[in-house]
């Protein structure tokens, strides 16, 4: 049996899953304050009067580490930048505490000039000064060689053992540096609180007879063990859209290319899946503000849900963007897109009587017969959706593309599918896929699909590994790994190393039997030619176990 | 999350305008004009590496745009491709042309204030008549672009500044005769390095004299020489020309590590040009040192186009004191600056004095030599003295391969100012070719620009291809 929450902004939900069959699902408020209990609230209500040892595997898609940024309620963290030449970063405003010291290395991983140590031990005496314990120390290229950002910390260490220091080459080693100082730096806040949130679920698991562990769902749609994610919070940020976009893959497992659309009561998230794949956010996401480097869906959220208040402001009709409440079919106050479509529908959803009450208050002031005005008020919902579906697909078809092929085989495809995630799905999304001219898919288990995506996602594992045969180095862009090489090793040989080294974090993490289901995404090789004769080459691997489901779920009954 | 557009950046922009700089960024990191040739796949690779690493790419101020591939019109407009437009490039040139397009259209557009196509491969080295490759290039990414600009656009004075260390010739020849492009070229002396042309007598054609400068600069010259001619010629002339565009031919090869010339210029010297400068579009060009200074020109280019501080923008080995420009080098540069700023003013009576030397056609006979496919090509060259317009041309070109294979074609082309004599003569020139065909041509070509129709007639196959 496998047990999948989602944490999301109004209500959590969880579902109890064995052998592609739902045995029972709960929905209940979530208390931001304390998203522990909700957690555990849904968590006891899933598994009443099951054996505990018969559960093997719990999936968490929580929004703790999302709502501490937000909410600025991280631990108080400096940032010490080694930035080198280039932007002038007084410019920048990346956090409160930022320290910009000497020293620079090269996009070759050279060193061409060192920390200083008066100048780091300073910074140090500044930070201990303000009372501040987390440090994060984030070099330009430090991916391609961290002996800056080690150095700049033993100093720090020597004088200042209290300090938690924190490397931008052991959380993200892609190339953006901006965006590996914001997501060290967003780490470094978070990680006090994750460890404490990661240390009480384990024990109340425990309490309950659950020996399996738990795993935390990531912005990418896989899963990491929660012992790993306490080394990268940051990962599980945005993971409720990761979690409907997985669980409408669960619904469908084909290859047909669709587009998840999960209405909810204030906001509607819409994502994509291309040919069975769902698609990443070209920039990664941006959190407060900041772009980072966390691998996130490309989730469009759209400020419209079931329960948007619909209101007439003196010559059309406006839906949201606030929400006062469920909608008047339910015994909320005002007249929601949710009680259009009941009224439409003849009382399909709810209390028919209450939804046409509050429409015909503002049909009143419209002066329109009420069901004309339920009609425009589904236009409009279903046009919004259509046209920020179009601009989805518009930007993915115009991301930037590097090579001569990319460019002359133009990525194109059709859209075969509209996916309806969360209750109000079937209020919306025949109507949608009309629009869009593809079908509309819609299960029985739509309303939980966001716990059932979480539940059944596999972890995920992604790496990219640069090689310099002319430097005879190499590094990962995770946990600032690095080595040597030989001056004549082949794409070959370094896909070969890049393997090994999945394999090797696959097993550190418990998931070494998925590194067999990983797969090459990216194979450059470049030569290095000097004067008229070749000196060396480099080469960029990356190798990823991408997000699919584990290999015993087999699909829904 | 409290907004979802990142916003660590502050802008010094006034609202109404656009306020981005738009980016085309193609490396073409699967062409080669061979592997180790210096047009090959790793000559932007730490471009790439710098400007991602950078984060340039996040910040408000930059827009990146994906490139797209030119149609083959887009090529007609501008070259007369021998034998076909098909035999002279590959997809990356059509790419790489795009980028240009798509920038170009940005602009027009209103989306952004200015923009830079960073694409290879590079172009300013091809000619009107193209019979294959010289200096790396086979089409003029520029030339293509500024004509889409004027089909498109209604766009009508343009002018054109060339910072490639080499003399740009291809660009100057298919301006040679338009009064309406100003083309300024800065470059390494002819006599000390490839393409060996671009001395200040070269000025522009008969009824366009004066509308192309060549500053040829002493081995050597540093950012204080580059710069006094910028300040003290090239800015004063667009002044007085006022073109509705500026289009830098943006060469990174007169930096002080470049393997292939001689010059001092560094990063900071080129974001200092292009701030002054200030081109609407800049198209990158040459520059082979690919590691020591095309990460950081681009970038400084880049930066300097967006209004981006670039005070900490520096090469690793960089001295600002490092290089100083000799007193010999400045008398040169100075006795140039008089020289051109003289042509320039008297441009109309330069053009006047022609008219009177010469009756109703001007000729001109040339060679021209192709460094890297090895073509020796002759071309007859007669232009019409119209009284009205810049007059009608007409090349008979001559080209003989290393492999032996030879061609010889008719080219007329119709300028856009063309005047409906100029342009119905033209035209029943053509017509009468295709007519009864001289069998010693292998093709024979009419550029309406006028129209905006490209004609090619194969007189063995008897076949026309209108594009």
């Amino acid at each position: 049996m496998l047990v999948g929450i989602d944490v999301g902004g109004t209500f959590t939900d969880g579902v109890l899953l064995a052998e592609g069959e739902v045995i029972n699902s709960v929905k209940q408020p979530t208390d931001e304050e304390n998203l522990k209990e909700s957690i555990l609230a849904v968590l006891d209500e899933l598994i009443k009067g099951t054996d505990p040892t018969r559960i093997k595997r719990v999936v968490l898609s929580t929004t703790l580490v999302t709502n501490l940024l937000a909410t600025g309620k991280g631990e108080r963290t400096a940032l010490v930048l080694i930035p080198g030449p280039g932007l002038n970063l007084q410019h920048l405003d990346l956090a409160p505490n930022s320290y910009t010291v000497e020293g620079a290395v090269d996009f070759r991983g050279r060193v061409i000039s060192s920390i200083k140590r008066t100048q780091v031990a300073e910074v140090g005496k500044d930070i201990a000064g303000h009372g501040i314990r987390k440090v994060a120390v984030v070099g330009k290229f430090s991916q391609r060689n961290n002996s800056l950002e080690a150095e700049a910390r033993e100093i720090l260490m020597e004088q200042y053992p209290h300090f938690e220091v924190f490397l931008g080459s052991e959380v993200s080693g892609q190339l953006n540096f901006l965006r590996r100082a914001v997501t060290t730096y967003y780490t470094a806040m978070t990680r006090s609180t994750w460890d404490r949130f990661a240390r009480e679920i384990q024990e109340a698991l425990v309490q309950r007879g659950i020996g399996t562990g738990c795993d935390i769902l990531k912005a990418d749609g896989g899963t990491m063990p929660l012992e790993v994610s306490v080394k990268y919070p940051c990962e599980t940020v945005f993971s409720g859209p990761a979690a409907s976009a997985m669980g409408a893959y669960a619904l469908t497992m084909d290859k047909r290319t669709s587009v998840v659309v999960d209405i909810g009561g204030t906001t509607s998230d819409l994502a994509l899946i291309l040919e069975g794949k769902p698609l990443y956010a070209s920039k990664g996401a941006v959190i407060d503000g900041k772009y980072t480097h966390v691998r996130a869906f490309a989730v469009r959220s759209v400020a419209l849900g079931g329960d948007s208040t619909v209101r007439w402001n003196g010559s059309e009709v406006v839906i949201g963007p606030d929400r006062e409440g469920v909608a008047a079919c339910f015994g909320g106050p005002r007249a929601t897109p949710t009680d259009a479509f009941n009224l439409l529908e003849g009382g399909k959803l709810g209390r028919l009587d209450l939804s046409q009450a509050a429409l015909e208050r503002v049909a009143g002031e419209a002066r329109l017969p009420v069901e004309e005005l339920a009609r425009q008020v589904v236009e409009k919902v279903v046009e919004l959706l259509e046209t920020n579906v179009k601009d989805m697909f518009k930007s993915w078809e115009q991301e930037p593309a590097y090579r001569v092929w990319e460019i002359v085989n133009r990525r194109k495809v059709s859209l075969d599918r509209a996916i309806g995630i969360g209750a109000a799905a079937e209020a919306f999304i025949p109507t949608l896929a009309r629009r869009l001219g593809c079908e509309a898919f819609i299960h029985r288990y739509s309303p939980v699909a966001n716990a059932l995506g979480a539940g059944v996602a596999r972890p995920t594992l992604s790496i990219v590994l640069h090689a310099d045969t002319q430097r005879q180095t190499y590094s990962l862009d995770i946990g600032g790994v690095s080595g040597t090489i030989g001056s004549r090793v082949q794409l070959e040989d370094v896909k070969k190393l890049a393997r090994e080294h999945l394999e090797q974090l696959a097993n550190d993490r418990g998931i070494g039997h998925y590194a067999r289901q990983s797969e090459f995404f990216l194979e450059e090789q470049f030569n290095v030619i000097r004067g008229w004769s070749t000196v060396g080459k480099l080469f960029d691997v990356g190798i990823q176990i991408a997000p699919g489901v584990i290999d015993e779920f087999k699909g829904v009954k | 999350m409290k907004r979802s557009e990142p916003r660590f950046w502050q802008s010094r922009e006034k609202a109404g305008k656009p306020t981005q700089t738009g980016i085309v960024f193609f490396p073409a990191f699967d062409w080669a004009i061979s592997p180790t040739h210096p047009e090959r796949e790793e000559r932007l690779l730490y471009t790439r590496d710098q400007l991602f690493e950078e984060g340039i790419m996040d910040l408000p101020q930059i827009r990146e745009y994906q490139p797209r591939l030119a149609e083959l019109k887009d090529i007609a407009r501008v070259h007369f491709c021998v034998p076909s437009i098909e035999a002279q490039i590959t997809e990356a040139h059509l790419v790489a042309a795009g980028g240009a397009l798509v920038i170009a259209d940005a602009l027009m557009n209103g989306e952004v204030r200015n923009g830079f196509a960073l694409v290879r491969p590079p172009g300013h080295h091809s000619m009107r008549v193209t019979h294959g490759n010289r200096g790396f290039c086979n089409i003029n990414n520029e030339p293509i672009m500024i004509e889409y600009l004027r089909k498109k656009y209604g766009i009508k004075r343009i002018a054109i500044v060339d910072t490639d260390v080499h003399h740009g010739d291809g660009t100057q020849d298919i301006y040679w005769h338009d009064p309406d492009v100003l083309f300024i070229s800065f470059h390494q002396d002819g006599r000390t390095l490839y393409p060996g042309s671009g001395f200040t007598d070269e000025i522009g054609g008969p009824l366009a004299l004066g509308t192309t400068l060549n500053v040829p600069l002493p081995p050597g010259t540093t950012d204080t020489g580059i710069n006094f001619v910028l300040e003290e010629l090239v800015l004063p002339v667009l002044e007085k020309f006022q073109p509705e565009l500026v289009v830098n031919s943006a060469g990174q090869d007169n930096h002080y590590t470049d393997p292939l010339a001689n010059m001092r210029f560094s990063a900071r010297g080129y974001a200092v040009l292009n701030e002054r400068l200030a081109p609407d579009i800049a198209v990158l060009e040459g520059g082979y040192s690919v590691e020591t200074a095309l990460p950081y020109v681009n970038l400084g280019i880049l930066m300097a186009m967006a209004g981006i501080d670039y005070s900490n923008l520096y090469e690793p080995d960089y001295q600002a004191d490092k290089f100083r420009e000799s007193s010999d080098r400045m008398r040169v540069l100075e006795r140039i600056v008089r020289e051109l700023t003289t042509v320039f003013d008297n441009r109309e009576a330069l053009v006047a004095a022609a008219r009177e030397k010469h009756d109703q056609f001007a000729r001109r006979y040339r060679r021209i030599f192709y460094d890297t496919d090895y073509i020796h090509e002759e071309q007859q060259e007669n232009l019409r003295m119209c009284p009205d317009c810049p007059g009608y041309w007409t090349i008979d070109s001559q080209a003989l391969h290393q492999v032996g294979e030879r061609y010889q074609v008719y080219c007329i082309s119709v300028p856009v100012q063309g005047c409906p004599r100029c342009h119905k003569d033209a035209v029943e020139l053509y017509e009468k070719m295709i007519a009864a065909p001289d069998r010693r041509f292998d093709f024979v070509y009419l550029q309406d620009r006028v129209d905006d129709v490209y004609r090619q007639f194969d007189v063995t196959r008897k076949q026309e291809r209108v594009l």
